[in-house]
C-alpha cells in the first residue's frame, strides 16, 4: 500500500518508516513530528491513555486537512496518522510528516497540520491515573460556528497557530 | 419516529451506553433530538451544546430534519494528539 493510501486512524502501533517510504527527489526538507504519551498531566501520574475516534469522519477530515495545509504552505507531501485504543507511556499517538522543497515551508506546514488535527478531528483522549480513576481531556468544540444552539466559542480560539499548552499528550 | 444516537467520548458517561434510541414526534430536527437527550440532566445538556453531530461521515447542522432510521453521531469537544 502506498503511504498516501494508509488509513489515517489506526489501532496498531504507528510506523514512521511506512509513512516516509516513498522519497521525493524534488524535496530538500522532511519534517517529522511524533506526539508521545506523557506519564503525567496536571501533576497527576498517568498510567495509560485510551484514544477513541469517529473513524470514518476522522479519516476523511485528516485527509482534507492534509490537502488544505499542503496547499496553503506549498508543501509537496503532508501526512498524518493517529492511533486509537490503549496506549502506554512513550507510545506514539500521532505521527505527522511533511516534505517540501525547503525547510521553512516544511516546518510551517508540520506545525499547522498537527494543530489542525488536534483541534478539528473527532478523536477523544481518556487518561487513566494510578489511583484507578480516569478522565476525558477537555477539548475543542467542532460544531459549525453558526450552528444555532452550539457553543462554538472554544473553536474560534484555536483557529490560529499558537504555543499554549492545553492538555496535549506530549 | 425512532432514531438511533451513537455516543462518542465523554457523552457515553451520561447515557450509560454507546447507542441510545429516541422516539420523537414528527417533524423533528437534530435540535429536537439533542433537546430530548438534554432532559437527562443539566450537566449533559451543557455538554450537548458543545457537541457537533454527524450522520455517516458528514457533519450536520442542528436544523437538519430527521427521518425514521437516521443514525446520529454525538461528537463532544475533541482532543486528539
Amino acid at each position: 500500500m502506498s503511504p498516501a493510501d494508509f488509513p489515517r486512524i489506526q489501532s496498531a502501533p504507528l510506523s514512521l518508516d511506512a509513512l516516509i517510504a516513498d522519497g521525493r527527489d524534488d524535496c530538500g526538507a522532511l519534517t517529522i513530528f511524533a506526539g508521545t504519551v506523557r506519564n503525567h498531566h496536571d501533576q497527576r501520574p498517568v498510567e495509560y491513555l485510551v484514544y477513541t475516534a469517529h473513524a470514518p469522519l476522522a479519516d476523511k477530515m485528516i485527509r482534507e486537512i492534509e490537502r488544505e495545509v499542503a496547499a496553503r504552505h506549498r508543501a509537496t507531501v503532508c501526512r498524518v496518522v493517529h492511533r486509537i485504543g490503549r496506549l502506554g507511556i512513550g507510545e506514539s499517538a500521532i505521527l505527522a510528516v511533511v516534505r517540501a522543497p525547503h525547510r521553512a515551508e516544511a516546518f510551517a506546514a508540520l506545525r499547522a497540520v498537527v494543530d489542525a488535527v488536534k483541534h478539528r478531528v473527532p478523536i477523544w483522549k481518556e487518561e487513566f491515573y494510578s489511583d484507578g480513576s480516569s478522565a476525558f481531556v477537555t477539548g475543542c468544540c467542532i460544531a459549525e460556528a453558526d450552528d444555532a444552539g452550539a457553543a462554538s466559542a472554544p473553536r474560534h480560539a484555536h483557529e490560529h497557530d499558537h504555543d499554549h499548552d492545553h492538555d496535549h499528550a506530549h | 419516529m425512532e432514531i438511533k444516537v451513537q455516543c462518542y467520548g465523554p457523552t457515553r458517561r451520561y447515557t450509560g451506553a454507546e447507542f441510545v434510541t429516541l422516539t420523537l414526534h414528527e417533524p423533528a430536527t437534530v435540535a429536537d433530538a439533542l433537546a430530548r437527550l438534554g432532559e437527562r440532566g443539566d450537566e449533559f445538556a451543557q455538554l450537548l451544546r458543545q457537541c457537533a453531530v454527524a450522520v455517516g461521515d458528514e457533519l450536520v447542522r442542528r436544523t437538519r430534519p430527521l427521518q425514521t432510521g437516521d443514525e446520529l453521531a454525538l461528537l463532544p469537544p475533541v482532543a486528539g494528539g
